[in-house]
């Protein structure tokens, strides 16, 4: 990869019909002057007999219609479109939510879509499933503008050239008809795995009707080993384990990201984050260990993590069993698991063995998560362990799931290569680009005489295939899908499919015979054979409701210790990777998954929670190993003095560009360090350097493919430097907290001890927001009073019913992103693209700041084993809003309620509000982001102006879109506070309650969020929620010593740290940097420590403002 | 030297004075006037696809101002009738109507007929109709007196100084609410007694209408 100015390919004409008429387009079109001419009467039409009235009518009304007539001086004409006929349940102006789930692989995630007359708009997720509780993904937020993609296949295609959907269907049938003579013999289909249950019984049906036929899965990102470790062990091969958090007080995460990656995140988010909910020293708190080769946002949450390479945690999970009770099986298995577990060094060992201690001592709460990508011997081990612990049935369980007989891409590539497939039908996925580095797809599909490709985009895969049947995106197309723990998910369509794209169900439906399937039907007899034929008002209730309960059935099988030992006979623990013999860890990409989002932009500048990089992958290393190169961490330059002036150009930050070797094989890419990794593990995210995709995808980093033989890790990589370089664009290059109070933490044993430990933290403890004698006021009156003593500065008038405030428990906070996405979603945030992200010009209106500490006082090296910490930052609404002050047009303004307004019109983009803002959360609209391609930003007015009409339909009607020259930031959804308070007013009437109930209001952030981490509401009521939190002894304001009274607080995060363990630490290591840093002798208990910025100026003025 | 300046260049700097400050003042009163809300919009009065009559519908028939336009007080907007709304009646009286076939056409095809927009606020204003008629604010008083007009025309300026004037008085326009639809009421106290009454109403309604940014801009 050399470096390389950002450069979209050119982009091609929009093709495809259009689907929603400007008013604009719709004046040009002929309709629509047709239209004008029958306002004048049908007479006016005869041009032929024109005479000069009607000659001059026409004129005049097409002068109107053109803009060219001045009509007296007024605005230009605009019209209203009302419906012919009244859709029911429609109100213009009001958003209307249907229950949908959003697909990926074995999980479906329940959802509600907020659509305006009938155009999806942004996804929430479905707060009455009990599992899920509406928390979303950043993946699911991001659905909406996959749907409006400009890029998207648009047509179907036959080499190319255009096909009808009546063609289509003649394929599918003709395939059916071909086929059903033969049994099937030569045909085979390559799906991904679903979760649908509708598809399920097609593909049952599939394979009914041609039994010789080969039914495929694959996924690049798979989950199976767990199951073909299940049926190992179990001897039933339809038994897979699901995991249940919420009983769960010990749990050690085996490389499992359960927060994140796995399947079923959002659930265990939830379960997680209610055993750390704390609102006392006292709550009973849960205790997370993880061992990871890569740094995921889990291992950031745990309170003991440990780096290991990802090919060492069958070995790990052999020393955890070791020290359990194996029962009669013991002799047997101690023989297997001994060698296994004395590949680890003594500390590795040591660090299990506590760990299995405290798991031992929460018999049946405790869990041990294994990571889906793991060997089956991993996932066998895993279930051994809970089983011993007696955790099975209790926060793991077995439950059977019967997929139908599957092949393997594998098991297909050799069919192909034998001459037996002459028909392939790929439904979905993109093998071409994501098989397997040992299976040149590509060539294979070659071998196949017809190839018949369902995809949603036209991508590597449509290229090598004979048909390209256009998919219906999940919003628009019927089906249906499992959440995590087996409830049956309705999936109904908000809009009818843009561009003819139909679904899977339709496509398999036609293959096996059905004449004239919708999905409507298709999952509806799926649902009535399930359900017992309820009939429609039950199918009703379901589609209202967006899901029935229906988990999977969990079986009583236990776990055989002599099947397993059996399995570990014949494996061979890897030797641990050295430098020279590196580990290469395959990653689901936190943005664009294994591919599929890669043309998605909110993704693509979305940062990847801990690397915080956008539109690049790169090869993530250790601290360690890039010292062995020789390389310094851009971030590490910051602070020690340029200490390799060569990466800095133009005041920019290189990244040194390396190829990995791994089987022959190699890759090139960028290099980032990042602390947290196993020494010699090398992190490659999959999903990028797309071949084929629209314009936001191409061009994005390298694909880690072209490396991976089927397992999620290799072993015996080589890295070499090649000398080039590339500048990577990132988010947060600084990664210290400098010992500053911003992320305030302790350990649980701190907080027992000494409960307001948060409120003496920072330079709030000497310096505090200066209430002048009002210190003791209650929260409800300092808000609507902001008494600030004989401060000559105006006071805000605070005189709402409401007064709006946040509070962010970061002890729950797991910085998914989630929120970024739905707050991109619903504020009409526009993506800036590499170029402008590299110059630091993002737009997200909240950002996860993430911190590493490391204990030590001097943080000149980045750290090789440090705590992350990681932090929500949005504009905090500050009472007394050093923004505000420095307006020169009073665009920035307070509302009644508390509210930091921004008022677009009124800024003229002085930016010194940007300057004035210690938090740094104002955004400025450099360039017209919304209305320009981002390659073409710096054309001015010589580049083409104007949003595709597709993305248009993606805005959300309630949120200004704003232009270039402007300032934004959070305005705490006003829409959505201004929507409940007059839904409030409307229902009060003449009456006078118009006070908003708490939770009536969820803003988009909170909405979102998997552990609730974030709680809106009015603080001058004493009994919402927000309020409760305020008052709690965690809660702080970030650099509540500027005296800015920010609306939006914080909750410390209290770490629950073993004291039996190795690496137990006494304090957290954010903490202890903090405490290294204050002055000597200063004491902590009567005024807190001191900012290290402030220590040499502090004493005087601090202590006068204190007294 | 004498003649290089004529004598009546004496009287210059003060014609070249007077005359900007006339050619100043003509300009700026001409803006003002004419630049200004007051006067581009108040009057439009756009012919319609169908020159529907209020002053006959409402002003004669009776009918509610709901039965149209039934969202608005559910929701922000206040529609436009779909076609099947006159078709309600006009399936049954004046069903060979010319002036109608524009309805029945869009009610036989599905597309829309392509009313004129008269009231229309800048994108970057948020208006709630529902706030407005669900709290006595009755729609005479930023549409005028509908239910007389043959055809509808702009009454109010709908500035944004005109907005404020009455969100920093509620009083002189609050009414009972069973009143809101009733165009021609007015309060029997006259003046004096809407404004008492008002008072009476902000209090017990616990009006506050929003003076901030945040209230219409979002």
């Amino acid at each position: 990869m050399k470096r390389a100015p950002y450069n979209h390919p050119e982009t091609a004409e929009l093709s495809g019909p259009r689907y929603w008429r400007s008013l604009d387009d719709l004046s040009q079109s002929p309709e629509f002057l047709a239209q004008v001419e029958r306002e004048f009467g049908p007479e006016a039409s005869e041009m032929n007999e024109v005479d000069r009235r009607h000659f001059f009518k026409i004129m005049a009304a097409s002068f109107a219609i053109g803009g060219l007539g001045f009509a007296g001086c007024r605005r230009p004409e605009s019209h209203i479109l009302p419906h012919s006929k009244m859709p029911e349940h429609q109100i213009p102006g009001q958003a209307l939510y249907y229950a949908t789930g959003f697909p990926l692989r074995g999980e479906t995630l329940p959802l509600l879509i907020e659509t305006h007359t009938g155009r999806p708009t942004k996804v929430e997720g479905n707060a009455d499933h009990p599992g899920y509780k509406g928390g979303t993904t950043r993946k699911a937020q991001a659905a909406i503008l996959d749907l409006y993609d400009p890029d998207r296949a648009t047509a179907h295609t036959k080499g190319g050239s255009k096909i009808s959907n009546a063609d289509v269907n003649d394929l599918l049938a003709s395939l059916n008809k071909k086929y059903a003579a033969s049994n099937g013999k030569g045909v085979a289909v390559l799906a991904e795995s679903s979760s649908s249950p509708t598809r399920l019984r097609l593909k049952k049906a599939f394979l009914k009707a041609f039994p010789q036929a080969t039914w495929a899965e694959y996924d690049a990102i798979d989950a199976s080993n767990a199951g073909i470790a299940a049926a190992k062990v179990t001897g039933n091969d339809k038994l897979q384990p699901k995991y249940d958090l919420s009983k769960a007080s010990r749990i050690l995460a085996v490389d499992a990201d359960f927060l994140d990656e796995e399947q079923g995140s959002v659930q265990f988010s939830k379960q997680f984050a209610e055993g750390r909910r704390v609102r006392s020293s006292k709550d009973a708190m849960n205790r997370l260990y993880s061992v990871e080769s890569n740094f995921s946002i889990t291992g950031a949450m745990a309170d003991h993590r440990k780096r290991l390479a990802s090919s060492q945690m069958v070995s790990f999970l052999a020393a955890v069993a070791l020290e359990l009770d194996l029962g009669v099986e013991g002799n047997a298995l101690n023989s297997v698991l001994s060698p296994l577990a004395s590949k680890l060094d003594a500390e590795t060992q040591e660090w299990a063995a506590k760990c299995a201690d405290d798991l031992a001592q929460h018999k049946g709460e405790s869990l041990v998560f294994v990571g889906q990508h793991l060997s089956p011997e991993a996932h066998a081990l895993g279930l051994l362990v809970n089983e011993k612990l007696g955790n099975l049935k209790k926060t793991v369980s077995l439950v059977s799931i019967d997929n139908g007989k599957t092949a393997s891409i594998q098991d297909l590539a050799s069919s192909i290569e034998a001459g037996s497939v002459s028909s392939l039908v790929i439904l979905g996925g993109n093998p071409v680009y994501n098989a397997p580095a040992g299976i040149d797809f590509s060539a294979l599909l070659e071998q196949v005489g017809e190839v018949v490709r369902l995809g949603y985009y036209a991508d590597e895969t449509s290229e090598k295939s004979t048909y390209h049947i256009t998919q219906a995106h999940f919003l628009e197309a019927w089906g249906d899908g499992r959440t995590y723990g087996g409830d049956v998910v309705a999936q109904q369509p908000m809009i009818l499919p843009l561009f003819d794209g139909v679904s899977e169900i339709e496509v398999l439906a036609r293959l096996v015979g059905e004449a004239n399937p919708d999905g409507y039907s298709l999952v509806y007899a799926t649902f009535q054979a399930a359900k017992g034929t309820p009939g429609k008002r039950a199918f009703e209730a379901f589609l209202n409701e967006g899901f029935t309960a229906d988990g999977y059935r969990v079986s009583n099988s236990n776990v055989s210790g002599l099947e397993l030992a059996n399995l570990l006979k014949g494996f061979k623990a890897p030797a641990a990777p050295s430098k020279d013999s590196l580990e290469v860890r395959f990653l689901n990409d936190a943005s664009v998954d294994d591919g599929r989002f890669a043309n998605n932009g909110w993704l693509q500048e979305c940062p990847d929670p801990m690397t915080k990089l956008t539109w690049d992958n790169a090869i993530i290393v250790s601290p360690k190993f890039a010292k062995d190169l020789g390389i310094v961490a851009p971030d590490s330059a910051i602070q020690v003095a340029r200490k390799n002036p060569n990466k800095v150009r133009d005041g920019r930050q290189f990244a040194s560009v390396a190829t990995i070797k791994v089987d022959g094989r190699e890759v090139t890419g960028a290099i980032h360090i990042q602390p947290g990794l196993d020494n010699y593990t090398v992190v490659l995210p999959l999903g990028y350097g797309r071949t084929k995709t629209g314009r936001v995808g191409t061009g994005s980093g390298f694909s880690a493919y072209a490396i991976r033989s089927a397992a999620a890790f290799v072993t015996n990589a080589t890295l070499a430097l090649t000398g080039a370089e590339y500048q990577l664009a990132s988010t947060q290059e600084h990664w210290s907290m400098e010992g500053r109070a911003i992320v305030r933490e302790g350990n649980l044993e701190d907080y027992e001890a000494d409960k307001d430990f948060v409120s003496k933290m920072g330079m709030e403890s000497h310096s505090p927001a200066i209430y002048a004698g009002a210190e003791d006021m209650p929260l409800q009156e300092k808000v609507s009073e902001t008494p600030r003593g004989g401060s000559i500065y105006e006071h805000p008038d605070l005189t709402g019913i409401h007064q709006w405030g946040m509070s962010i428990d970061l002890n729950v906070c797991t910085g998914c992103n989630s929120c970024v996405i739905a707050c991109q979603s619903e504020n009409n945030i526009p993506i800036v693209g590499r170029d402008q992200v590299r110059r630091g010009r993002e737009m997200h209106w909240i950002r996860l700041d993430r911190y590493f500490s490391s204990g030590a006082k001097d943080n000149t090296e980045i750290p090789e084993n440090p705590q992350a910490s990681l932090q929500p930052i949005a504009c905090m609404h500050c009472e007394t809003a050093p923004c505000e002050t420095v307006c020169p047009v009073n665009a920035t303004v307070h509302d009644e309620e508390g509210l930091n307004a921004m008022a677009y019109n009124r800024c003229i983009g002085t930016r010194y509000c940007a300057n004035n803002c210690p938090y740094k959360v104002r955004r400025f609209n450099f360039f017209d982001y919304q209305q320009r391609e981002l390659d073409k930003l710096y054309m001015g007015p010589l580049a083409p102006k104007g949003m595709p009409e597709l993305v248009q339909m993606a805005q959300n009607p309630d949120v200004s879109v704003r232009m270039r020259g402007v300032m934004e930031k959070c305005t705490f959804c006003v829409q959505r506070i201004n929507q409940a308070k007059i839904a409030q007013q409307a229902k009060a009437g003449d009456g006078g309650d118009v006070r908003v109930r708490d939770g009536a209001i969820k803003v988009a952030c909170e909405q979102a969020c998997p552990t609730d981490a974030i709680v809106f509401g009015d603080l001058k009521d004493a009994n919402s929620r927000v309020s409760q939190l305020r008052e709690n002894e965690r809660s702080y304001s970030l650099l509540g010593y500027l005296n800015t009274r920010p609306r939006t607080t914080f909750m410390a995060r209290i770490r629950n740290p073993n004291p039996e363990m190795p690496d137990y630490y006494e304090m957290p290591l954010s903490k202890k940097e903090y405490k290294a840093k204050a002055p000597k002798g200063a004491s902590h208990d009567s005024h807190g420590s001191h900012d290290e910025d402030h220590h040499d100026s502090h004493s005087d003025t601090a202590e006068g403002g204190h007294h | 030297m004498s003649k290089v300046f004529p004598k009546w260049s004496n009287a210059l700097p003060l014609k070249i004075v007077v005359f900007i400050f006339v050619f100043v003042t003509t300009l700026l009163a001409g803006i003002t006037y004419y630049v200004t809300p007051n006067y581009v919009r108040v009057g439009y009065e756009p012919t319609q696809p169908v020159p529907y009559d209020h002053s006959f519908h409402v002003g004669e028939l009776g009918l509610d101002c709901r039965y149209c336009h039934d969202s608005v007080d559910q929701s922000d907007v206040a529609n436009i009738p779909a076609a099947d709304t006159c078709m309600k009646c006009h399936s049954m009286i004046k069903t060979d109507s010319d002036l109608l076939a524009p309805i029945r056409e869009s009610y036989a095809t599905g597309d829309p007929v392509a009313w004129k927009r008269v009231h229309e606020v800048p994108d970057y204003v948020y208006f709630s109709h529902q706030a407005h008629v669900t709290r006595g604010v009755s729609c005479v008083e930023c549409h005028g007196q509908v239910n007389e007009m043959e055809v509808v025309s702009h009454a109010e300026p709908m500035s944004m100084s005109w907005c404020l004037d009455c969100h920093r008085h509620p009083e002189e326009v609050l009414r009972p609410v069973d009143q809101v639809f009733n165009l021609d009421w007015v309060h029997p106290g006259g003046k004096q007694g809407q404004i008492k009454d008002g008072l009476k109403f902000v209090e017990e309604r616990n009006i506050t209408p929003p003076q901030s940014c945040t209230g219409c801009h979002r």
